[in-house]
């Protein structure tokens, strides 16, 4: 029998596979097993509905996808009556991704949420205009955010830092130091992209996030530098389409991972990677995830 | 019906008109597609790496096809797929409807796809097609066939669909009206309606799309109660919800 759980904090999964904040609604428990999960992390909430940004909202790049979505969400009150009844029903641990536009909206949404596996504070994201990754690119409001949100809630802590720094290890540090159980490593990148017919950039936000196996060499990097430098568990996050990838994370330091875009590639990506991780392992001689490691 | 998300083998890929018509072999869709349902197809890999948003055109027992035209780096590269290829294949998506025994479809070049489908469920009516030259005004036999009236009209004849509607607006009365074009035609057919006809009018709406399955957020449709998902909600909306600018 191949152990593949993992425990960071006061956290314990069945698997290290998570699925990413964004892209994945309640009709993917059509496609996908959820109970096979490690656990899932949702849509981004804020307190009040936020409508999202104008479209076009996505584009694909080599690779990879370029977003603009802009936390489209229907709000904390929406979300605590209709949607976390039904995440409870998914058989597999929930992470809720709070996000806010000042450390009191975050204290507020952070108080609501209760009985899940823990929070995800999304400091990071680059498609709004006010807070996202502004928060998540100084250190000083990364210690000032979490530790707010650490004082409102009783559940682990997981913060969302930011790529588009030159120094993760200092917001990982931030993080820690305001009371975070772990971090994701790391959201998407800002990218540009230009519409040749109209000759501006395509989005009405210029930017948007980059994500997909393009980027994974970079987001792993992030990883290997917190890895290094700060002693805080890491859930890993950009570009993984593969179970070899999943290795590569947790090589690199991860405890875990997360799932994004692959999903929009191959909705089956999940399950086909738990299932090629456990081969691997079998193949290999390994028990349980601390051998991944083994010399 | 739940989608599937499944690698299904091209049975064919042959022009119609200006168009690739790709036929899919499958035993299940047929079991279950409505009218409404589209399908997501993908490339195998990562180039492209999502995969593309279509109507379906026919369904039947074995097969399923759909109508391709070359927008931009992803379509070009599904227009090659040879007999044999395989392709990810993600659904039946979308809201179904049930469609009037008898109405008016409206279309705009690819825009015949999905009220073809949609004919599938009629006994008849009338369709209004315009393209931008004759010969790519596709499938107005078949139409005919089906029991319906064929207006169409060219660019090069010198016309639009809204010169026909406006000649002809009198057919659309009491008839529900189906529209699938661009959005500059869909705007300039909502100036020459009547306010009774637009409430009985829905639109096909087209969006980039990322997932098919309301994960991502990005086929947003702007409409008068905020901001809806193709994928999810649509693909058809009330003309009168949706806005244009």
């Amino acid at each position: 029998m191949i152990d593949l759980s993992t425990k960071f904090g006061s956290v314990e999964l069945k698997n290290p596979v998570l699925l990413a904040s964004g892209v994945w609604d309640l009709p993917y428990t059509k496609i996908i097993d959820f109970k096979r999960l490690g656990g899932v992390i949702c849509k981004g909430v804020s307190l009040k509905p936020k409508e999202g940004n104008p479209t076009p909202r996505i584009t694909e790049t080599p690779c990879g996808l370029i977003n603009s979505i802009g936390l489209e969400n229907k709000g904390l009150l929406n979300f605590e009556c209709e949607i976390l009844p039904e995440l409870k029903k998914l058989g597999t641990h929930v992470f809720v991704n709070i996000f806010g536009e000042s450390i009191e909206e975050f204290r507020k949404v952070a108080s609501k949420i209760k009985e899940v596996a823990g929070l995800e504070v999304n400091i990071s994201c680059p498609n709004v205009s006010r807070g996202g990754d502004k928060f998540a690119r100084d250190p000083k409001m990364v210690f000032s955010i979490t530790k707010a949100v650490c004082e409102e809630t009783e559940l682990p802590v997981i913060v969302k830092l930011t790529p588009s720094i030159e120094n993760i290890e200092e917001t990982a540090q931030a993080a820690k130091e305001g009371g975070a159980m772990a971090v994701t490593a790391s959201n998407t990148f800002p990218g540009l992209v230009i519409d040749i017919e109209r000759k501006k950039p395509l989005f009405k936000r210029i930017t948007g996030g980059l994500s997909g196996p393009a980027i994974k060499p970079l987001a792993l990097y992030n990883v290997y530098k917190i890895k290094n430098a700060v002693d805080i568990p890491i859930i890993g996050s950009g570009g993984i389409a593969d179970y070899r990838d999943v290795l590569e994370y947790l090589i690199a330091g991860a405890s875990a991972v997360q799932l994004g875009s692959i999903i929009f590639n191959n909705p089956l990506a999940p399950i086909e990677i738990l299932d090629n991780l456990e081969y691997w392992m079998i193949e290999k001689g390994y028990k349980n995830l601390k051998d991944v490691n083994k010399k | 019906m739940e989608p599937t998300f499944r690698i299904l083998p091209v049975l064919e890929n042959k022009k119609l008109g200006p168009y690739h018509k790709i036929t899919l072999k499958d035993a299940q869709i047929y079991k279950c597609a409505e009218c409404g349902n589209f399908i997501m197809i993908g490339l195998q890999g990562f180039d492209p790496y999502l995969h593309r948003p279509f109507s379906f055109l026919e369904v039947n027992r074995g097969s399923f096809s759909i109508l391709l035209k070359i927008k931009g780096r992803g379509t070009e590269l599904l227009s090659k797929v040879k007999k044999g290829d395989k392709l990810k294949v993600l659904g039946p998506l979308g809201k179904t409807f049930c469609p009037p025994e008898n109405g008016v479809l409206i279309a705009g070049g690819i825009g015949i796809a999905p009220v073809y489908y949609q004919s599938g469920w009629m006994k008849g009516g009338i369709l209004f097609y315009g393209a931008k030259v004759r010969k790519d005004l596709i499938l107005t036999r078949e139409f005919k066939e089906k029991g319906f009236k064929v207006r169409t009209i060219s660019e090069e004849d010198g016309g639009l669909v809204t010169d026909l509607l406006k000649k002809h607006n009198d057919e659309l009365n009491g008839k529900q009206i189906f529209i699938c074009g661009t959005n500059e035609m869909i705007k300039n057919i909502k100036r020459i309606l009547n306010k009774e006809q637009i409430d009985k009018t829905y639109v096909y709406m087209e969006k980039r799309m990322g997932c098919g399955l309301g994960g991502c957020k990005s086929c947003a449709v702007d409409t008068f109660k905020g901001y809806k998902l193709v994928c999810t909600e649509g693909p058809i909306f009330p003309l009168k919800e949706v806005k244009f600018d």
